[in-house]
């Protein structure tokens, strides 16, 4: 189980814009959707998780050591992160050698490397895909090659950048299987989301991203419970909580199942008294 | 704004003057002198040419251009002054270090037509929005999809550097190392071609087919948005340049044929 | 009265074993809205392209079968008849940029250049279509430094502009955040009351049930049915499909609250208006 400690980081592009102005908060074992309107400085965050950029100030400690004394390439061992867009990462003529791309860069032997990556491919439904090439592939598959190609690596941390951009149905609901897993594995996960059904229905924490600043931190019921704060951050609530606002009941549901397990007994009641 | 155009909008008499005018300008500039080859025909139109970039305000954009190649041109004169074949007439020494006039004289001559050359593309450059040439062109029979080419060229760029860093940042994640020796850079660049061809690819396609949706590929005749850039003096300046060339081109023959 | 009318309607890109548009068949009035699902590869985009004439101009291969626009029969249309017939929105907003203009308003007027539009008619209709789709304050901003949501909302101001009858948008919100998409599902909403006929891509099902007049569910380039968004999101077979009805529909079948003509409510609206009914119950159920 690792832990991140961010102490007052603040990062700006150039001299002028600001794109974080100072954050502070633990990454926990807690599944963690990081959630905010374009620009409010998520993707650089996760990059500055990632070493990919330097912060002008303030530290990111992973397990009580600051990242910055390690490249990113060497972090690569530690925090795995699976770009928005597969076609930015994959290059390899077989689904395999795509997905053992990672595992050998840092370091694993060519057996390990094979076996976490055959074990990866089976977590995203690709075994007996091992030998396809990804180009004659849809983009539903590319993006679990690319799933799988990081998830190989075996790091204790896994971030997702908009995991469920152009997914249909199908392919969330993989997607948020594969979230769950790493979780009971105890596995760190982030993600980086614009869909508030999914965040509701997977997520265990939430921390809303405004201007640069974290507006809100908490439990995904509470966070979104407060509507205020989330429009302030140009997000709304998922639609089982908008329905239960309409409806004017107290307490916030945050999926269909956990509303129908409060409902129906009642509703039972309801209609046997109308018998 | 990112954009790798040079141009920059000072409401300046340069930037209302039509975009062919220029083109005439740097067809004179250059061959004038290179026709007649007069040496004070090339100092002329240098002259010329910084007096136009002083009054466009952007000769300090220029100066930088001019200096850079300053410095190639200073080595082009100290080989030529030192080593010129038929170097005969020692001009002045330093040190064991000879420079001879005809080596110096010939360097000059580089030098003169280098800058010439230089300072009347910068006349065009700074002072014109590239896709104001293009239309003036389109608006003269060019081909509107040559055009486009030309144009969105400078904005595609800078954004297919950005696509490039993100693909970057995609492998150096899976523990691709960037620094370090030659060997390694050279082995980090493999995982980048192919994605970045692929995307390259993909955007392509996607933005052809978002033109189309846009009757880019009709056959009527084209209308422009944009008023055609244009100055009352424009078409004195183009007769000018044209009978200038033409002139020079004349002499040229005549002095062969004599 | 029938507007676009496809008859057996049937494509194969080119080098492709497999009908990309397998015998598609329907028929769509004049100012309708069609919402177009399906998972992915089921067919959605090559169906957009196909009404947009993509198919067959752009992308060559086997076409069969008619498709009409109003009079116009797409595969015969040339491009100039199409583009102020039918316009197409597409999914990155980034790649319709045209990358040759240097402000928004430069941007929108790109087609109707092309299309030998008088300047002065031009310059109207420009301002129309920004002030339509409320960004005309970015209108001396370049096109690439624009959020996706402004990005994308001038990608339909750009089409808007030609006028056309018909217009395609292919999932034209799923690259934006939650503030874009408002922005461009507000858009869509406005153009559907000017009356232009629509058709429209999209994997949220709660958006599809609340903009729908009828939603056409696609599989394996096949069109599986073609109906209300109550009626279609009330089928026991989505599943089969790999599509999930909008989660108050699946709240209400796990409740078994149907409205009184028997399917199940599929927008907030109507959950909101069923569950009242019972709803005096279940105020007192909190949250611990």
């Amino acid at each position: 189980m690792s832990e991140i400690r961010i102490e007052k980081l603040h990062f700006s592009y150039g001299m002028h814009s600001e794109v974080l102005k100072g954050l502070d908060f633990t990454i926990d074992e807690r599944s963690t959707a990081i959630v905010g309107q374009n620009g409010a400085g998520k993707t650089t965050f996760v990059k500055l998780l990632k070493g990919l950029l330097r912060p002008s100030s303030g530290r990111i400690l992973l397990d009580g050591k600051d990242i910055a004394l390690s490249t990113a390439a060497g972090l690569a061992a530690r925090i795995g992160m699976v770009f928005q867009n597969p076609n930015d990462q994959i290059f390899k003529n077989t689904v395999l050698d795509e997905v053992m791309f990672g595992p050998l860069q840092i370091g694993m032997s060519w057996e390990e490397a094979h076996k976490r990556s055959m074990d990866a491919l089976s977590m995203t439904g690709l075994q007996d895909l091992e030998e396809k090439n990804p180009y004659d592939m849809g983009l539903s598959a590319r993006k679990l090659i690319a799933v799988a190609s990081v998830l190989a690596m075996h790091t204790d941390i896994v971030i997702f950048d908009e995991p469920t951009i152009a997914q249909d149905y199908v392919g969330k609901e993989r997607i948020k299987r594969i979230i769950r897993e790493l979780r009971r594995e105890g596995r760190t996960v982030i993600t980086i989301i614009h869909d508030m059904d999914f965040v509701a229905e997977v997520f265990e924490r939430v921390i809303v991203f405004a201007d640069g600043k974290m507006l809100l931190d908490d439990s995904a019921a509470r966070v979104f419970a407060d509507r205020k704060a989330l429009e302030a951050a140009c997000l709304e609530q998922p639609n089982v909580t908008r329905l239960c606002r309409e409806l004017g009941y107290e307490g916030v549901f945050l999926d269909v199942e956990e509303l129908v397990e409060k409902i129906r007994p009642l509703m039972g009641k309801n209609t046997d008294e109308s018998k | 704004m990112k954009s790798i155009s040079l141009y920059e909008e000072k409401g300046t008499m340069l930037n209302r003057t039509a975009p062919e005018s220029k083109l005439c300008y740097i067809l004179a500039a250059v061959a004038v002198p290179a026709l007649t080859g007069n040496r004070w025909a090339g100092i002329a139109f240098t002259v010329c040419s910084l007096v136009l970039l002083l009054a466009g305000r952007v000769l300090r954009k220029a100066l930088p251009m001019a200096a850079v190649s300053g410095f190639v041109l200073l080595t082009v004169v100290v080989i030529q002054g030192m080593f010129r074949a038929g170097n005969a007439t020692p001009v002045f020494s330093a040190g064991p270090v000879v420079f001879y006039r005809e080596g110096l004289s010939y360097a000059l001559h580089i030098v003169c037509n280098i800058m010439n050359i230089l300072l009347g593309f910068c006349v065009l450059v700074l002072t014109t929005k590239p896709s104001d040439l293009i239309e003036n062109l389109v608006r003269r029979g060019f081909s509107p999809r040559f055009g486009y080419v030309f144009v969105s060229v400078f904005q595609i760029i800078p954004q297919m550097t950005e696509t490039m860093s993100t693909i970057t940042d995609a492998q150096r994640s899976r523990g691709m190392e960037t620094e370090g020796s030659l060997f390694t850079r050279i082995k980090a660049f493999i995982p980048l071609i192919s994605p970045v061809v692929m995307s390259s690819l993909v955007n392509t396609r996607e933005r052809a087919l978002a033109l189309e949706a846009r009757g880019f590929a009709s056959r009527r005749k084209k209308t422009f948005l944009n008023e055609e850039t244009k100055t009352a003096a424009d078409r004195y300046i183009q007769i000018v340049c044209l009978l200038m060339t033409a002139a020079a081109l004349v002499w040229r023959i005549a002095a062969w044929l004599t | 009265m029938a507007y676009v009318t496809a008859e057996h309607l049937k494509y194969k890109y080119p080098g492709s074993d497999a009908l990309a548009l397998d015998d598609l068949s329907f028929s769509v009035e004049k100012g309708e809205l069609i919402g177009i699902i399906g998972k992915n590869g089921s067919g959605k985009s090559s169906l957009c392209q196909a009404i947009a004439g993509l198919i067959p101009s752009f992308y060559k291969g086997a076409y069969g079968g008619r498709l009409l626009l109003g009079d116009l029969e797409v595969r015969s249309a040339d491009a100039d008849e199409l583009c102020s017939k039918v316009g197409i929105v597409f999914q990155n907003p980034f790649n319709q940029v045209t990358g040759a203009k240097l402000t928004l308003y430069e941007e929108i007027a790109f087609g109707l250049e092309n299309m030998g539009i008088p300047r002065p008619e031009m310059k109207e209709r420009v301002e129309a279509a920004m002030a339509f789709l409320h960004i005309s304050e970015y209108r001396d901003r370049y096109p690439f430094d624009l959020s996706g949501g402004q990005m994308q909302r001038m990608a339909i101001a750009g089409i808007l502009a030609m006028r056309p009858e018909i217009m395609v948008l292919d999932e034209p919100v799923s690259q934006l955040d939650p503030q874009g998409r408002r922005e461009v599902f507000a858009a869509v909403r406005s153009l559907s009351r000017q009356g232009i006929t629509i058709f429209m891509a999209e994997h949220n099902m709660e958006q599809i049930a609340d903009f729908s007049d009828r939603v056409m569910l696609l599989h394996a380039g096949r069109l599986v049915a073609m109906d209300t968004p109550s009626r279609l999101f009330s089928r026991d077979d989505l599943e089969e499909y790999g599509v999930c009805p909008p989660v108050f529909t699946r709240l209400a079948r796990a409740l078994g609250i149907r409205k009184a003509d028997g399917t199940w409510p599929v927008t907030l609206a109507e959950a909101k208006e069923l569950l009242s009914v019972h709803g005096t119950a279940f105020r007192g159920c909190a949250h611990e």
